[in-house]
């Protein structure tokens, strides 16, 4: 079963690190994939830039709407993903813990319904 | 360059489609389904789309939280906000304008919407 982690954080923080203060960030968030990888727990992971280049796009009665930015405005918003492979949500969430994201922000974990390609999903 | 789409759906639509009997839900993903299919149909060959996934409802989520050295662990999704994320795609494309071409068409565009992320070192 297949498990998405999303990590939210306070990107304001993040902008405010220096290059040495990412890099150790990016040191934890190495570590942390090495291990899930490992454990065969890790399957995918993507970090999205800053909400600051965000787009957001609709439709209404076929006009296109683009518009600058998330489509919510949060304080702490989704800065990237990992996939994982576990048994249970329980499983799930303890590589979650493991996540450094996790100290500061929060990692949502949700179940992976199908591939969307395979059942037309993405309505549920 | 590759762009995160995160399909959102809207929480009134996704708390009606949970109301939803076995039967009214086949009804609705039997009108849903044939769009995404169009919609893979068409992306597929072009060999812009990347990792995809659908995610299961936002009442299944759990958040994670580690302060102190412990870990607390809730239910539900981090935000109840209007829209919720309800899948991922990832899509290669040489620029955004391309890839707002291809948000246009995913289904969700028209309901709820799609936000485009630049995906970091791609």
């Amino acid at each position: 079963m297949q498990y998405l982690a999303m990590i939210y954080g306070d990107t304001t923080q993040w902008e405010s690190l220096s290059a040495e203060e990412r890099e150790e960030v990016y040191a934890t968030y190495n570590a942390f994939s090495e291990g899930a990888q490992k454990a065969g727990v890790l399957v995918d992971g993507a970090e999205l830039d800053s909400t600051s280049t965000a787009t957001t796009v609709r439709v209404r009665d076929n006009e296109t709407l683009v518009t600058d930015g998330p489509y919510a405005e949060l304080k702490e918003a989704l800065g990237g993903y990992f996939v994982l492979e576990c048994d249970s949500i329980d499983a799930a969430c303890e590589w979650a813990a493991k996540i450094p994201g996790a100290t500061q922000g929060a990692i949502e974990v949700r179940p992976i319904h199908v591939d969307p390609s395979a059942n037309g999903g993405g309505a549920s | 360059m590759k762009y995160a789409a995160l399909l959102t759906n809207d929480a009134d639509a996704v708390a009606a489609w949970e109301q939803m009997t076995p039967g009214e839900a086949q009804a609705a993903r039997a009108v849903e389904v044939p769009k995404w299919e169009a919609l893979y149909g068409e992306l597929g060959p072009s060999g812009m789309l990347g990792f995809s996934v659908e995610l299961d409802s936002p009442t299944t989520a759990k958040t994670v939280r580690v302060r102190d050295g412990e870990t607390t662990v809730t239910d539900g999704p981090f935000a109840e906000t209007k829209e919720q994320i309800g899948g991922v795609m990832v899509l290669e494309c040489e620029d955004l304008d391309t890839a707002i071409g291809i948000a246009v068409k995913i289904p969700v565009a028209l309901t709820a919407s799609v936000e485009l992320r630049p995906i970091v070192g791609s």
